[in-house]
């Protein structure tokens, strides 16, 4: 494949911001307002980075009057992400609203249930004082073996514990722990329909692709307008749009088990910006070889990773499916 | 448990091959499995209790590299070098 421009390491970066958000903010408000024919948009706010400059964006698009912001805590959230939300929505003037999920996510017996497969592995699991995650070892993104994923527990004292997680224990802990996300999305359309507005997802390029969402969770929404935009992007148009540099200097998290953790350590296995720009690299063609030379790896880890790119976006294929329904 | 090299075969083609929902002529047992797209990351989950529950073999962090599961004869050397 031929390409206009050699691969680079900003080859990814807008070279004209102000453009990219206009169309943006254009497509916004006329599937908003001329397709869907609603009043305005709901937007579920974490205090991250995708859900402020989906609201940022909502706000230039629709005004600020027409836009809600939605916090959804759950006892696992950090309290951070509330602080964060609210001064995201003083700063763009928008209405924001609280809805504790803990009730409804006990209703669902989210946390007993997750909590039984954490102890099958570690019998003294207590979440009153301990605290849990799921995530990825390091070392394997060059490798031909998928991930296997690991459950890390920490005591109240801190002291930390891994295990490989078996199959049974890691879908249990995932099935359960994906009530969070289809909880908000109910939420959030509850005060979509009360208001006849749609509501805005805030999934970015990596997190569709590579299928980090939970289908008909925070999968489940009317538009997602940073759905083709790098996370390195998606930075560039929030320094634009002036989201507070609070929410632009915080470290992406899951912000689904109790104990923190990052997006790189539970999926992403590398920086976002390096993933930025090999992902680039990889979905427009570009050769591994002139990726490796600019990037000073070496050739054969480029093609793993190449690879391995592939099989994620082939096993996530199921997320991005519509219901098959071509019978 | 110490089985026949035989029989260990047997057990891991048979799972191999009805995991994957292939024919054998098109997983050969030095195909590679997980390159080849066969296996994905849940495949890989799947077949580490598969091998814990049928042969006992528990699957340390070092040992999750490509030389003991890349195809059905690593993975059928693996389990007999656990074994042993």
């Amino acid at each position: 494949m031929t390409h206009d421009k050699p691969f680079s390491r900003d080859i990814i970066l807008l070279s004209d911001v102000e453009y990219v958000v206009n169309e943006i903010v254009l497509k916004l408000k006329q599937e908003v307002q001329f397709h869907l024919k609603r009043f305005g948009a709901v937007i579920g706010i974490s205090g991250g980075i995708d859900s402020s400059v989906c609201l940022a964006l909502a706000v230039k698009a629709l005004g600020p009057g027409n836009v809600l912001g939605i916090m959804l805590p759950e006892k696992d959230s950090s309290p951070d992400s509330e602080r964060l939300a609210l001064k995201l929505a003083a700063q763009y003037g928008v209405e924001v609203l609280k809805e504790d999920l803990t009730q409804i996510l006990s209703g669902f017996k989210c946390y007993k249930r997750r909590d039984e497969a954490v102890r099958r592995i570690f019998p003294g699991f207590d979440s009153s004082s301990c605290k849990m995650k799921i995530g990825i070892r390091q070392g394997s993104l060059y490798s031909n073996l998928p991930p296997v994923f690991y459950l890390t527990i920490f005591d109240k004292e801190g002291n930390q514990q891994d295990h490989i997680l078996p199959v049974k224990e890691y879908l249990q802990i995932v099935a359960a722990s994906n009530f969070k996300q289809r909880s908000r999305m109910s939420m959030l359309y509850y005060h979509a329909e009360l208001r006849h507005y749609v509501v805005i997802g805030t999934p970015n390029k990596h997190e569709y692709e590579q299928g980090f969402f939970v289908k008909f969770g925070d999968g489940g929404a009317d538009l997602m307008p940073i759905i083709n935009l790098y996370k390195s992007q998606v930075y560039q148009i929030a320094s634009y749009l002036g989201v507070p540099d609070e929410i632009i200097e915080r470290t992406p998290t899951t912000d689904t088990y109790s104990a923190e953790q990052t997006q790189e350590e539970f999926f992403y296995q590398m920086p976002f910006e390096l993933m930025d720009i090999y992902w680039y690299g990889f979905e427009n063609g570009y050769s591994p070889e002139e990726v490796a030379a600019v990037m000073g790896e070496d050739q054969e880890h480029i093609q793993a990773l190449f690879r391995n790119f592939e099989r994620k976006r082939k096993t996530t294929e199921y997320l991005r499916m519509t219901p098959i329904s071509d019978f | 448990m110490h089985l026949e090299t035989d029989t260990i075969k047997e057990k891991v083609k048979s799972y191999i091959l009805q995991s994957a929902y292939a024919g054998e002529d098109l997983i050969l047992d030095d195909s590679l499995i997980f390159q080849e797209g066969y296996f994905d990351s849940m495949g890989f989950v799947m077949l580490i209790s598969f091998l814990d529950e049928e042969f006992g073999v528990q699957v340390l962090d070092d040992e999750l590299i490509e030389e003991n599961f890349e195809s059905i004869n690593a993975i059928i050397g693996f389990i007999i070098r656990k074994q042993n």
